[in-house]
């Protein structure tokens, strides 16, 4: 609802189109610039061990604002995002505690093909049963917070060292996140976003009926989205796993992880109403999003004002994407 | 003839409401029905079940989720979603709880007040300037639990014990196995019950949530009515977070964190749809007692709390699936 309405205008000249369709991502983008210059002007000897702070401890959220993203895009919404990735997070820790590396990378092949076909599951359930995505997910938000209780009763399990590094890189090797960050976006989605069923999820969000009538197949194309999302809510497991070095099951996580997940996505310009935006804004809006309170912690304010700001940078991004809206279909 | 006339297109309407009157008791028999057959089921798990202490705890539990939910119903009838109650009501507890030093009633306007600038907030942003619910109350959530996070170390310092009225108003009993706070549910109960069935402001949030830009044209000032209910849903919340917080003596930033999701899902087991315009409070009370049933019975049968989650999410599923197919049948 609040990005560029590319669909109101007439076919213009492809340039024009291409920078009205990418503005927001790049004003996105410019506000995380200036953040990161504010950021490494107020730290001495800013460098590769900043970065890669930066990326290992938001490769999670990072991965659940693109699994958010591309079922809203697909015209749904996924409050269990934060669940499946406690689950990805349980399981894995469950069942790495003491493997090597090559069990463990064995291991983390078989939680994804879990949330993803528990994402199908919920694809499949949303648009049989015609309940809005949003009960749906609450829904399942529990069962699999359940399911993760039953496997990792309490904090515990644990992943060897390499994995971690594999993942997440170590000291001032940050290229490993940024590499696990760009796995999924290079070799599914950009594929998939040019292909008959990328389109599709497009065309599905902005419009199930328009979509339905030009021969889409809505059930196909809503379990490609939500299986995509499982996927990603999988690797978000992982990334926590790898992160902590343990798993939790507790439900706090999940729901901070899923409302985060929802902040991120709205400033990275994927529209609630679906079918508008990408998976790369909300990644940088993630970005942006934990250098918030770095930046107050800098300025010496108490952090947990991090989270008013954040509450109010992303209630303001909306409310002037929403204006400026109003205003362009005015004048169109 | 006139008198014909008139006779024969009142009839088709009355006949139109009767039809509907009754889809709508059935769906609420059925709720009652699976509220029974709970209730049956826990007296032969457990015999005490209808002792007196037992109904006290159960309802007990449920005034302060009833009254969450009934702010989040309003919400939902008219389209909308509140995911800042559960902060406003332990934020409201919170400054309950700090104010306990000046007195009961100082302390409880103060809580209240607490509801009221947030549900404003809430309000104007959804109604005037149109950010989406969903949104405006995530980041509402997100900055009151800054607010107090700093706050419970700076500005809202001090003791949060609550003053001995408000732990009686919440934990309190009146007689046998009526509650204290049973008494406030009640009464805010019914009012809701009769404001959404026979107020202008009932019917306009019903009207709403229907056709949005229907009751634009029809010269309803939208915002007020989208205004008043979210204020009304802070100021249930903060009641609620009070009740809440004197049920347990003393306040913390989690008091009130677990009854975001269950607000939202008494709403929808009482057939509240999520879309708008479909629902009420007699269908989310039947679906706190449900879910208050539900949870005493899976303690009771010392189910593991990871199966509670699962079973809990499966019966909101059926429900919801269940309500999804009446209503299509019924179009």
């Amino acid at each position: 609802m609040s990005a560029p309405a590319i669909t109101a205008r007439p076919l213009g000249p492809t340039a024009s189109r291409l920078a009205r369709r990418h503005a927001w991502t790049v004003a996105v983008t410019a506000f995380f610039a200036v953040l990161l210059v504010w950021n490494a002007s107020q730290t001495r000897n800013f460098g590769a061990f900043e970065i890669q702070t930066m990326l290992a401890s938001t490769l999670a959220l990072a991965y659940l604002a693109m699994a958010q993203s591309v079922v809203v895009i697909g015209g749904g919404i996924d409050l269990s995002v934060g669940a499946l990735l406690v689950l990805a997070n349980c399981l894995s820790a469950r069942f790495m505690e003491h493997a090597g590396l090559g069990a463990s990378l064995l291991v983390a092949v078989a939680c994804l093909a879990v949330t993803a076909a528990l994402g199908a599951f919920t694809g499949l359930i949303v648009t049989v049963s015609r309940i809005p995505a949003i009960i749906v997910t609450l829904a399942t938000s529990f069962a699999w917070g359940g399911m993760a209780l039953l496997v990792l009763h309490t904090p515990g399990g644990g992943a060897p060292a390499g994995f971690q590094a594999l993942v997440l890189g170590s000291g001032n090797a940050w290229w490993p996140a940024l590499l696990c960050l760009l796995a999924p976006l290079l070799l599914i989605w950009a594929p998939l976003r040019r292909s008959r069923a990328g389109i599709a999820v497009y065309a599905l969000g902005s419009s199930d009926n328009a979509a339905y009538l030009s021969g889409v197949n809505p059930l196909r194309t809503r379990i490609v989205a939500y299986a995509f999302g499982g996927l990603l809510c999988g690797l978000a497991g992982l990334a926590t796993t790898a992160f902590t070095g343990g798993g939790s099951p507790q439900s706090t996580i999940a729901m901070n992880a899923t409302l985060n997940s929802v902040a991120a996505i709205v400033l990275g310009g994927v529209a609630l109403s679906g079918g508008v935006g990408g998976l790369v804004g909300p990644v940088i809006a993630v970005w942006c999003l934990y250098l918030i309170p770095n930046i107050m912690l800098g300025l010496g304010v108490d952090p947990s004002y991090g989270e008013v700001v954040k509450g109010v940078v992303v209630v303001l991004v909306v409310l002037v994407g929403g204006l400026l809206r109003a205003r362009r279909n005015r004048s169109a | 003839m006139s008198g014909v006339i008139v006779k024969d297109t009142d009839a088709a309407p009355e006949r139109r409401l009767l039809a509907r009157a009754a889809a709508a008791d059935r769906s609420t028999l059925a709720l009652i029905g699976v509220l029974l057959a709970l209730v049956v089921a826990n007296t032969v798990i457990d015999r005490s079940f209808l002792s007196l202490n037992q109904v006290r705890n159960t309802l007990l539990v449920t005034a302060p989720l009833a009254l969450l939910a009934g702010g989040q119903t309003l919400c939902m009838l008219t389209g909308g979603i509140d995911l800042s109650v559960a902060m406003t009501a332990t934020a409201a507890a919170y400054v309950t709880g700090v104010q306990s030093a000046d007195g009961a009633a100082v302390a409880i306007v103060a809580g209240l007040l607490v509801g009221l600038v947030v549900g404003l907030v809430n309000g104007l942003a959804i109604g005037l300037f149109r950010v989406n619910p969903l949104i405006m109350t995530l980041g509402m959530s997100g900055i009151l639990t800054g607010l107090l996070t700093v706050g419970s170390q700076s500005f809202l310092s001090g003791a949060t014990r609550m003053s001995a009225f408000v732990l009686r108003l919440g934990g309190g009993t009146i007689v046998g196995p009526i509650p204290w706070n049973l008494v406030v549910w009640l009464a805010l109960g019914s009012v809701l019950v009769v404001g959404l069935r026979r107020t202008g402001l009932g019917r306009m949030i019903y009207a709403v949530g229907d056709n949005r830009v229907a009751c634009r044209l029809a010269g309803v000032r939208v915002w007020q009515v989208e205004a008043a209910v979210y204020v009304l849903c802070a100021l249930l919340a903060a009641v609620a977070g009070i009740l809440i917080g004197g049920r347990s003596g003393s306040v913390d930033l989690q008091l009130a964190g677990s009854y975001l999701l269950p607000s939202v899902a008494a709403a929808v087991i009482g057939g509240t749809s999520i879309l708008g315009g479909v629902g009420g409070y007699t269908g989310t009370i039947l679906g706190a007692l449900i879910l208050a049933v539900l949870d005493t019975m899976l303690n009771l049968l010392t189910v593991d709390e990871a199966l509670k989650q699962i079973l809990y999410g499966c019966i909101i599923l059926v429900l919801a699936w269940v309500y999804a197919r009446g209503t299509a049948t019924a179009q």
